[in-house]
């Protein structure tokens, strides 16, 4: 099964971190990235930029109306995620565990698009 | 047995009645062999309802077929072959039903990685499957109460007090979610045990405190919960034998069980563990948990205690000890101290405070209480005031007890509680006047 990770972490322009605290954060992806392939788990995954570079589109009648900012505003955002595959929600948990935890990972099995 | 086998089966029966022994042999099959047949159809079935059904045929299978050609030497190996010929008539009937519908994650037998697991019995596949923490408390004892157990939907909406269709759609939710969310139908691995074990614990330990403690009211279901959980635990603890906190839930379910009968009087009104007829205790249960209660701290050694090791400790403290006043309450004081640094909770900082009354008196106690007073989360507990009551009774402030004791009262849920601490305020309010 597809799971994806979700990424929760207080929002953070990486742009403006000391650049030990940005190296630090990338090597324990770093990390997590040799072990996913050392265990042999398809993955992707990508690193997002702050919610105050987000755009949201809401329904308006026909059409849509665009606001700058994020879906819902919260102090933890998403701020990454992965998509991994592996057996069962077990094993996803484990591979949780070994990912930077930030705030939070939410773990979410992806529909099947053959099933 | 749950009551419902013998109404379920009725209309199978026919006019003829079933003998003693079949039915004997039906009630110890239902109730030790549910799970173990359920929990091998599943495996062909990969789906709940389908190995439910299969199961439930099987057992109808038996109260028509043993009467004539007598009960079988294995019982439970007949209803298991039975059940899995009416589970796999099934998948051929429903084939193109069941292609469409997600299946259960069971892996196979052959890369099913064997070591990676010291324990191996379908039983705790289930077990494991419907105590999973993704899971929420609730969903987790409905499905463990209709899969494992083996009880209807109605017995289990009757013993949690809820409606049947609130309980049949929190079980089919959980289903459901189990199936959505990649649930698998295997045993944890050795390193995930000591996450997995304590979600399969509280679901055990909740059954129990309902039938034990019993907070909503004194239903007629309460006794059946206190054995469920004990069949629950025994199962484990056959499963799990070095397993110290499965060892700790079953001595303590004993050790409970031991004294249940002094808990209430015949008018079904509480009596304090200080009141109860001692010689009417369970003396080969009491010597049956605290020889549990000791493998359990055994097999704790080198680690800290957990917390049912830790409550088992204390039980069999209570249950050796030859009345109240001549407690060990050193020794109580003492563990509820592990306890505490193990998981604090204020309200076992009120059950040590009662104990050490026993030793530095009410007054000293009352101090203890005071300060826990403050804590927010036992802001609605009846015990911080029935606490209360007692130790101020005991340095002779009546009128506070009597009113302390009418605040616990209206605070409980428990009926016979209630006439209890109602009862106390009344003796209070004439010692005062």
């Amino acid at each position: 099964m597809k799971y994806m990770l979700m990424l929760f972490e207080p929002d953070t322009d990486w742009l403006s971190v000391p650049k030990d605290e940005l190296d630090a954060a990338l090597a324990e992806h770093s990390t997590f990235i040799a072990y996913l392939e050392q265990q042999g788990i398809p993955f992707s995954g990508a690193a997002l930029r702050p919610s105050s570079a987000a755009t949201t589109l809401r329904p308006d009648g026909d059409g849509a109306l665009v606001t700058d900012g994020p879906y819902v505003e919260l102090k933890e955002n998403l701020g990454g995620y992965y998509v991994i595959d592996v057996r069962d929600l077990d094993e996803a948990i484990e591979v949780a565990r070994k990912c930077p935890m930030g705030s939070g990972i939410e773990v979410r099995p992806i529909w099947d698009a053959a099933g | 047995m749950p009551d419902g086998l013998g109404n379920r089966s009725a209309p199978d029966m026919g006019r003829r009645r079933l003998s003693d022994r079949v039915e004997a042999a039906l009630a110890d099959a239902h109730r030790h062999g549910w799970a173990r047949v359920l929990s091998s159809v599943v495996r062909v079935t990969r789906d709940f309802d389908a190995a439910e059904d299969a199961t439930q045929e099987a057992f109808a299978a038996a109260v028509r077929d043993w009467p004539r050609q007598g009960v079988p030497d294995s019982p439970v190996a007949w209803l298991t072959t039975v059940a899995k010929r009416k589970a796999l008539d099934g998948l051929r009937r429903d084939e193109a039903l069941a292609r469409r519908l997600p299946l259960l994650i069971v892996p196979d037998e052959d890369d099913e990685p064997a070591p990676a697991s010291s324990v191996a019995d379908d039983r705790l596949q289930l077990i494991f499957t419907c105590c999973h923490p993704a899971l929420a408390l609730t969903a987790r004892v409905a499905l463990t109460l209709r899969l494992v157990c083996g009880l209807t939907t109605p017995e289990i909406a009757r013993l949690f007090l809820v409606s049947q269709p609130t309980m049949a759609a929190r079980l089919t939710r959980a289903k459901k979610r189990i199936r959505a969310a990649g649930i698998p139908y295997r045993m944890p691995t050795d390193h995930e045990l000591p996450d997995r074990l304590p979600a399969v614990l509280a679901v055990v330990w909740l059954v129990y405190t309902n039938g034990h403690t019993a907070s909503v009211g004194a239903g007629p279901g309460r006794a059946e919960l206190v054995r469920l959980a004990g069949d629950l635990a025994a199962t484990l603890s056959e499963l799990m034998p070095d397993e110290p906190e499965v060892l700790g839930m079953l001595a303590t379910i004993r050790l409970g069980e031991a004294r249940g009968i002094t808990r209430v009087d015949a008018a079904g009104d509480l009596v304090p563990l200080e009141e109860q007829d001692r010689t009417r205790w369970d003396q080969e249960a009491i010597r049956d948990g605290v020889a549990l209660a000791h493998a359990a701290m055994r097999r704790t050694a080198g680690r800290a205690p957990g917390v049912y090791t830790l409550h088992a400790a204390i039980a069999a403290v209570h249950a050796e000890a030859s009345s109240y006043a001549e407690t060990d309450w050193e020794q109580i004081v003492a563990l509820y101290d592990v306890l505490l640094t193990v998981q604090p909770s204020p309200v076992t900082g009120l059950a040590r405070a009662a104990a050490r009354s026993m030793i530095d008196g009410p007054a000293a106690a009352l101090e203890d209480v005071e300060r826990l007073a403050a804590d927010p989360r036992l802001q609605d507990y009846y015990g911080l005031p029935a606490t209360r009551a007692d130790l101020l009774r005991r340095v002779g402030r009546n009128r506070e007890a009597a009113a302390a004791y009418r605040t616990a009262a209206t605070l409980t849920e428990n009926e016979a509680e209630r006439r209890y601490l109602s009862r106390r305020a009344a003796d209070m309010d004439a010692a005062a006047s």
